[in-house]
């Protein structure tokens, strides 16, 4: 399946001027998140590492991150897998050293990706107190306990912008924390019915 | 001046007439004072009033007077005893006051659970709505099984509600029924 031109595969081997190991795997992971090739700092300091123009840094890391995000969509884990990807023609050694870099990173890629993906605002932070109400305007002596639950939640964009917090504060009875309490029991119960087949 | 227990404020004048007025009523009153339901106690009283051929004015102007004592009661914990005794002073009859705190006596729980249900609170959490699923994959893993608990929380503010919706992976799930059952482990020391 030629998801990569021939195109794209001589971009890659712009990598053979490298003066380093350590510069490829430097470019290989600055090449990864969504954005790199479009962003300006990343491509001068390819380009100045290959001392190849911006025009090339550009196809370079629009490569592999093509490459990269094709390997981790598939879930490819083992070296063969990636291998087969290349073409004949495509330099051994470094076809060798570029397979080595991404299964080290497709692990920690793949969790990133897990984690930035498109969800509700998460829960970050919980919080909660219980207090207890001695007087009010309509009974000037009671004892009522009461939880005050304060709960952090951030949405991360996945396209732009920056992660937004908000924060919920909520009082519960003592009859609605028991009722919560019996749905979180249900859906635990539910829980490990599922995983447990 | 009275003593009285229900209130330590001077009464007007019309409310002390107004209990001795409660005296010429013929009929018993058979009425469940429940603190803030105005408008279904009007209707009763325009019903009551239509049917004993009274007019609804003065009846509800004797009312007003006459709520006093039930609220009062009921925000300082008085005993049948001490509402009968309070009625006495008022100028209520004898049967009439007995009959009016063997009543509160009776009514006196439902009472007291509603005027603490009415009590303040903020952001009171109304529902709780859920759902959990498996992320089978996205734009950037084909294949994934990645488990997702979504909460959906309405809660009301004012007299709006509002929908908090979030989502949650198992580990924070179950460090949020751990808390929960926390507060309710510290709620049940009180009670």
């Amino acid at each position: 399946m030629a998801f990569l031109t021939e195109g794209q595969f001589t971009a890659l081997q712009l990598l053979l001027k490298a003066p380093s190991k350590d510069v490829v795997r430097k470019i290989c992971t600055e090449s990864y998140p969504a954005g790199a090739s479009k962003c300006p700092s990343v491509v001068e300091q390819t380009a100045n590492a290959l001392s190849v123009s911006n025009c090339e840094a550009i196809q370079l890391l629009t490569a592999f991150h093509m490459l990269s995000h094709h390997v981790v969509y598939q879930n490819l884990t083992s070296p063969e897998q990636i291998l087969s990807l290349f073409p004949e023609s495509f330099h051994s050694n470094l076809k060798n050293l570029i397979t080595k870099i991404l299964l080290e990173n497709s692990v920690t890629w793949r969790n990133e990706a897990l984690s930035s993906q498109i969800s509700l605002p998460k829960l970050v932070d919980l919080e909660w107190r219980v207090d207890m109400k001695t007087a009010s305007d309509s009974l000037s002596r009671m004892a009522v306990p009461t939880c005050l639950l304060q709960m952090k939640l951030q949405d991360t964009p996945c396209i732009s912008g920056g992660p937004s917090e908000s924060t919920v504060t909520t009082e519960l009875s003592k009859e609605t924390l028991d009722t919560m309490i019996d749905g979180l029991g249900r859906i635990r119960d539910q829980l490990s019915a599922v995983t447990r087949k | 001046m009275l003593q009285l227990h229900f209130t330590n404020d001077t009464l007007p004048d019309n409310v002390s007439t107004d209990f001795q007025n409660l005296n010429k009523l013929s009929e018993q009153l058979h009425i469940v004072l429940l603190p803030h339901q105005s408008e279904r106690f009007l209707r009763q009283l325009t019903e009551f009033a239509g049917e004993n051929g009274m007019s609804a004015g003065p009846l509800r102007a004797l009312m007003k007077s006459v709520l006093l004592l039930p609220h009062g009661a009921l925000k300082r914990n008085l005993t049948a005893e001490q509402v009968k005794a309070d009625l006495l002073s008022l100028g209520l009859n004898e049967d009439k006051a007995r009959h009016f705190s063997d009543q509160w006596r009776i009514h006196y729980p439902v009472l007291s659970r509603l005027a603490v249900g009415q009590t303040l609170m903020v952001n009171q959490l109304v529902d709780m709505e859920w759902k959990f699923g498996v992320t089978v994959g996205t734009s950037e893993l084909q294949k994934t099984g990645n488990i997702f608990l979504q909460l959906k929380l309405v809660i009301r503010k004012g007299n709006t509600t509002e929908n908090v919706y979030m989502e949650l992976t198992l580990p924070q799930f179950y460090n949020f029924l751990h808390e929960m059952e926390r507060a309710k482990a510290s709620m049940d020391c009180f009670s």
